[in-house]
């Protein structure tokens, strides 16, 4: 989705302000994302990528006292405004978290759910091929393709990782974040699902957020660098990680703090 | 300082010794008493279960009932059967005396005309006939049969008399005392006699008094754990209202009675005595209790799997009724029942709201005056019969053993079918 050989912009985020309670939690974030890249988001612990993340999808409205301000525009729409629905919403945006949360449910009613209560299936022939192209897309179909109406919970962690991603694009989504998705599995699971990430940028807009910096070099294009709830630093991976302009920024990729 | 070292070390083991055996005695304790208690209930009790009859041979004569030779079956139901019934009991000893005749009499239960009338129209060919008829003891025979009665005592003091011992102990001789088992004791309503008097009214009470219980609470407290724990704006009022939902559990359950009396008696007049106003008034007592436990379980699901409904776009209804309710009705299933087998043994509620009365009638809806388990132990256990005192003992059997089912479905509900969280 190139034009004039510019990647065109997915969101932007204007003036994003998040507070929790009276602490303000994220500082004037200006970020914009492109279309069919990856853009990983990196920093310390605590320093406000996950919450920015969760203003994407309007997941913090699930918290209380959590207050979001400014403007996060996607399809030219704001989705701060009161006229936004969160249901058709994260029906476009899907999301991926750090520990897998497979309903406790059998495989196909995992990726059945989403096109269910969204109505995008008319029968259950439908239905099948959904699932299939879902899990298929996942890299997870030829391991549980015979045993598609077992426990989902029963499957290792990469697997089970697998099936929420699965899962969060059986709605087919523009956008697909992604908390730490790799951070509950062993390498060779991480390798997989990196590689996965890989295959859906095709389709997807994606936005991992990561503790690892070596993960963010190897598959985003671009990176946001996140500390103490401002954003350092943002621009194409390449640039951040091998001649970042803040010294900040620096020292975070060197492994001087963090 | 390293000799320090040691007695320390040395105290901290002793300490950790002492913890255990005391731990371990008041374990030995509590078993103890519970293997007393238990003890003391099956030995008294386990004897109502059996029920003494004696065989007297009744002449049904024709003539004595003033019956035709051919009586339709509406003839045998009029018939006077007083007169054989007290023949045949005369008969025993040919030979007493006005006052031995009516101590014979009482040697057997008080309705005993209503057995030899029974028998007769189950088999209409005895007409005529005499046939050895199984006849219930009355319930002092009964006590002396089973030796739960001391021979011993002076006649005075003892409401079985020498005579009446006589001619039983003759009985007893020819074979013509039988013991069986006591099936009455689960068929038949309460009654003034002990050895017909039954469970079956006071258990169709408790069983009509915890259906209606059940379907009053059981939705009213699943909405309302719902509401406050997923939809709820955690507030001030919504606190308050949790810390009263809390003291209503710790509520005495006679105050529920006076509420039941002064509201549901006396404001809405519904028929008294009856399982309908006792299962209102127990569910007000259940109600916090499946409040807690429904809460409880929504609470133990995992917030991650609210955040995975919600991501798919589902709405916050949807999440709650397809995933989280589901996952947590284990748990609360089982604080359900839990909190039935509490009003199940409940008896200070019932019995301000009359279901202490006496009911000798088996209800048929919760719209009958009934009474129910726990109230019938207390008004057997007012009894002055000696009768009495093994059917109290044998229905706190019978509750005892209502409630070991009902909770061992709970455990079986929570055990198989709670999610396991890795």
């Amino acid at each position: 989705m190139k034009k004039n050989g510019v990647n065109m912009i997915k969101i932007s985020a204007k003036n994003v302000d998040v507070f929790y309670g009276k602490k303000q939690a994220l500082f004037n974030i200006n970020l914009e994302i492109e279309e069919n890249q990856v853009t990983a988001l990196i920093g310390p612990s605590g320093c406000g990528k996950s919450t920015f993340l969760r203003c994407l999808n309007r997941m913090n409205d699930v918290i209380d006292i959590c207050n979001v301000q400014g403007e996060i525009v996607i399809n030219d729409f704001n989705i701060n405004d009161k006229g936004c629905d969160v249901v058709r919403l994260r029906e476009k945006i899907g999301m991926v978290f750090q520990k897998p949360n497979p309903f406790p449910k059998t495989l196909y009613e995992n990726i059945s759910y989403g096109p269910t209560i969204h109505g995008m299936a008319q029968s259950k022939q439908e239905m099948d091929e959904i699932v299939e192209t879902s899990l298929k897309k996942a890299a997870l179909w030829e391991e549980v393709k015979d045993r598609l109406h077992e426990p989902g919970t029963g499957l290792s962690g990469g697997q089970q990782q697998r099936l929420c991603i699965a899962r969060a694009i059986s709605v087919q989504p523009e956008v697909i974040l992604m908390d730490e998705p790799c951070s509950a599995l062993d390498p060779i699971a991480t390798a997989q699902i990196e590689e996965l990430i890989d295959e859906l940028k095709k389709e997807h807009t994606i936005i991992i957020v990561t503790h690892s910096m070596a993960q963010a070099a190897r598959v985003s294009q671009n990176t946001g660098f996140f500390h103490l709830g401002e954003l350092i630093e943002h621009g194409s991976t390449d640039k951040i990680f091998k001649n970042p302009e803040n010294n900040k920024t620096q020292d975070y990729i060197t492994g001087r703090f963090g | 300082m390293n000799k320090n070292k040691e007695k320390l070390l040395a105290k901290r083991y002793s300490s950790e010794k002492r913890f255990q055996f005391l731990g371990k005695s008041a374990i030995f304790m509590a078993l103890l008493f519970l293997a007393f208690f238990i003890f003391k209930i099956f030995s008294t009790g386990y004897t109502a279960f059996q029920k003494t009859w004696l065989i007297v041979p009744v002449n049904f004569d024709a003539e004595t009932m003033y019956l035709d030779t051919n009586p339709s079956k509406e003839d045998l139901e009029d018939a006077d059967y007083f007169e054989i019934s007290l023949q045949s009991m005369f008969n025993l000893d040919k030979n007493a005396n006005e006052k031995q005749q009516n101590e014979l009499k009482k040697m057997v239960s008080y309705f005993f005309e209503r057995e030899i009338k029974q028998e007769l129209i189950n088999d209409p060919s005895l007409l005529g006939k005499t046939k050895d008829i199984y006849i219930t003891a009355s319930d002092d025979l009964d006590q002396v049969f089973k030796g739960n009665y001391p021979r011993d005592l002076p006649e005075k003091q003892r409401r079985v008399t020498d005579y009446q011992l006589k001619i039983f102990d003759q009985l007893v001789e020819q074979g013509k005392v039988e013991s069986k088992f006591n099936l009455s004791f689960f068929t038949y309503p309460d009654s003034r006699e002990a050895e017909l008097a039954g469970i079956a009214s006071s258990f169709m009470g408790s069983i009509f008094s915890i259906l209606v219980c059940l379907a009053i609470a059981f939705p009213v407290a699943v909405l309302a754990a719902i509401y406050l724990e997923e939809f709820a704006p955690k507030n001030r009022f919504t606190d308050f209202i949790e810390v009263n939902i809390n003291n209503l559990a710790a509520v005495p359950s006679i105050v529920f009675g006076l509420l039941g009396l002064g509201i549901l008696l006396a404001v809405f007049q519904l028929p008294r005595s009856t399982p309908l106003v006792g299962g209102i008034t127990l569910s007000l007592m259940t109600l916090p209790t499946i409040i807690i436990a429904c809460r409880a379980s929504l609470k133990a699901v995992p917030p991650s799997i609210r955040e995975a409904a919600l991501a798919m776009g589902a709405s916050r209804m949807q999440t709650t009724m397809h995933h989280t309710v589901p996952l947590s009705m284990p748990g609360t299933l089982s604080g359900t029942i839990i909190g039935l087998a509490q009003a199940l043994g409940e008896t200070a509620p019932l019995i301000l709201i009359g279901m202490v009365a006496f009911v000798n009638t088996i209800p048929g809806s919760p719209m009958d005056p009934a009474a129910s388990l726990p109230v019938q132990i207390y008004i057997w256990a007012e009894s002055a019969e000696r009768g009495f005192v093994e059917k109290v003992s044998a229905c706190i059997m019978v509750l005892l053993g209502f409630l070991i089912v009902m909770n061992l479905f709970a455990q079986i509900i929570r055990h198989k079918f709670e999610k396991k969280w890795s």
